[in-house]
């Protein structure tokens, strides 16, 4: 099997021997590509990766996150990311420019427990992810359920082209704020299209690596 | 650094809103408690053990057995010890080492519910006098955390106690022997019961999961026996209850206790010989 596109892997498993560079959960031994978590091995370009089944989130630059602040310090806040890395948000970033240590208040704007959208700004071997909410539909969430799945099958909540994220939203009449942390904050005005959207998204955590998930989502969502 | 989980804004907000409604977050009723799935036997090697599944809280309790020296003050009972420990795996917070206050306080209010029932008749387990008798140790390990070990740790305990064999000792000479191959049930007088009760807001709650848990204001744990009367109470918690309310959570712990122990009593049932 070693050399198809996709096919699952154990730790220790060959994913191939070809003239590719190995990328996340893969290690090089000689010429040949290993495992290192039980996940989907994927081959791309010229590139090699493994998508974990279960685990944590490891973050990349550009990567939108839902956090939640768990601590500050006078400069900035810490926010917990569903990763074994903590994500620091500035406190420049949400009172700009001219913020003060002395004479600003970080928890007027953020307190414990608060809930964030933002976007990874910087993040390498040398220091903690940097999170920014410079942008449009980043900061603080008010409202919303959150639900959660395994970080690596967020790309099958949002399905081609986003076939499954829009499905979901149309037929609960919910909007998914779906971090690539995992974490996904669900808001709708009707309790059961809630509901629905967030058996939605624990059917795709259960069962993302069997065959015809995104056709047994669309039934129950038709079904009710 | 010891971390600690903080609710997040979202969940805290979506459970006050419900039980203003009257409604709780996870679908269940005020005074409904999750489902007690008692299994007996869980430890072969032990006297008596028994592992308890409170919804996703999952615990697992093993009864010692043997001689020990009495303590001074009454030395014509046996010795009744109860523990308690979270293990590093059942939750994120949990962390190696000492147990932290929230762990003793679990293993005191578990073992205060069992002692101050009189579940166990220690006055049969004497070898002989400010001597010798026999000590009875539950230790209680939890495996998962989703809130209200108090009344995890409290059944799988008493299950394991009520369906343990002690093992004969005798006194030969100066020492206490074991006499080998004979064994029997414990003495078994009544079968505490305990039950959780938060209050969030306004709201009083019966066995608050863990999301319950961190938002609630204060706590109590009523432990009954089987003849319905209270026989031990914790409260915990900055905030506190009315009269009326402790009164609420009292015939409350009464009713939900008596259907826990009727699921205990059965275990035990299988398992001992008077039925």
């Amino acid at each position: 099997m070693a050399g198809a596109r996709h096919q699952n892997v154990m730790p220790g498993d060959v994913i191939t021997t070809g003239p590719y560079r190995p990328e996340e959960h893969t290690v090089l031994d000689g010429k040949r590509i290993l495992a290192t978590a039980v996940g989907v091995s994927e081959i791309r370009d010229d590139s090699v990766r493994v998508v974990p089944l279960a685990g944590m989130y490891y973050p990349r630059v550009k990567d939108f996150v839902i956090g939640k602040v768990v601590s500050h310090t006078s400069l900035s806040w810490e926010l917990e990311i569903n990763s074994c890395y903590v994500g620091f948000l500035p406190a420049s970033d949400v009172f700009g420019r001219d913020f003060s240590a002395h004479a600003d208040d970080l928890t007027s704007h953020l307190a414990k427990g608060d809930m964030v959208a933002a976007r990874v700004a910087n993040f390498d071997r040398t220091r903690d992810p940097l999170l920014t909410v410079q942008d449009r539909d980043l900061g603080k969430i008010d409202i919303g359920e959150l639900a959660s799945l395994a970080p690596g099958k967020v790309p099958h909540l949002i399905g081609k082209n986003g076939s499954t994220i829009r499905a979901i939203e149309e037929s609960c009449r919910a909007t998914l704020a779906v971090g690539d942390n995992g974490w996904v904050v669900i808001t709708a005005d009707d309790p059961d299209g809630l509901l629905k959207a967030e058996r939605a998204v624990r059917m795709i955590d259960e069962g993302a690596h069997e065959a015809g998930i995104s056709e047994r989502v669309r039934s129950m969502l038709e079904t009710g | 650094m010891v971390h600690k989980t903080i609710i997040d804004e979202l969940t805290r907000s979506k459970i006050t809103k419900m039980l203003g409604d009257g409604r709780r977050a996870d679908g269940r009723g005020m005074e409904e408690q999750r489902p007690v799935r008692i299994e007996t036997g869980a430890i072969p090697k032990a006297s008596g053990s028994a592992r308890v599944f409170l919804g996703n809280t999952e615990v697992v309790a093993g009864v010692k057995i043997q001689p020990d020296r009495p303590f001074p003050d009454v030395g014509d009972r046996g010795i009744f010890i109860c523990t308690a420990e979270i293990l590093p795996l059942a939750h994120p917070d949990i962390e190696t080492g000492p147990p932290n206050p929230a762990v003793i306080e679990l293993a005191r209010v578990v073992d205060r519910g069992i002692r101050e029932s009189g579940m166990i008749d220690l006055s049969q387990l004497v070898l002989e006098k400010n001597k010798s008798v026999m000590g009875v140790f539950a230790d209680n390990s939890v495996i998962d955390v989703d809130g209200n070990l108090f009344d995890a740790c409290s059944y799988a305990s008493t299950a394991a106690l009520l369906t343990a064999r002690i093992p004969k000792w005798e006194m030969r000479g100066d020492a206490p022997a074991r006499v080998e191959g004979e064994e029997y049930d414990a003495p078994v007088t009544t079968i505490p019961a305990s039950v959780t009760m938060a209050k969030i807001g306004d709201s009083i709650v019966v066995d608050p999961n863990q999301d319950e848990w961190s938002v609630m204001d204060a706590r109590v744990t009523i432990t009954t026996n089987s003849d319905g009367n209270v026989c031990a109470l914790q409260k915990g918690g900055s905030s506190g209850f009315t009269y009326d309310e402790l009164v609420r959570c009292s015939e409350l712990s009464v009713s939900v206790g008596s259907r826990v122990r009727e699921q205990i009593r059965a275990k035990g049932a299988a398992v001992r010989g008077d039925g």
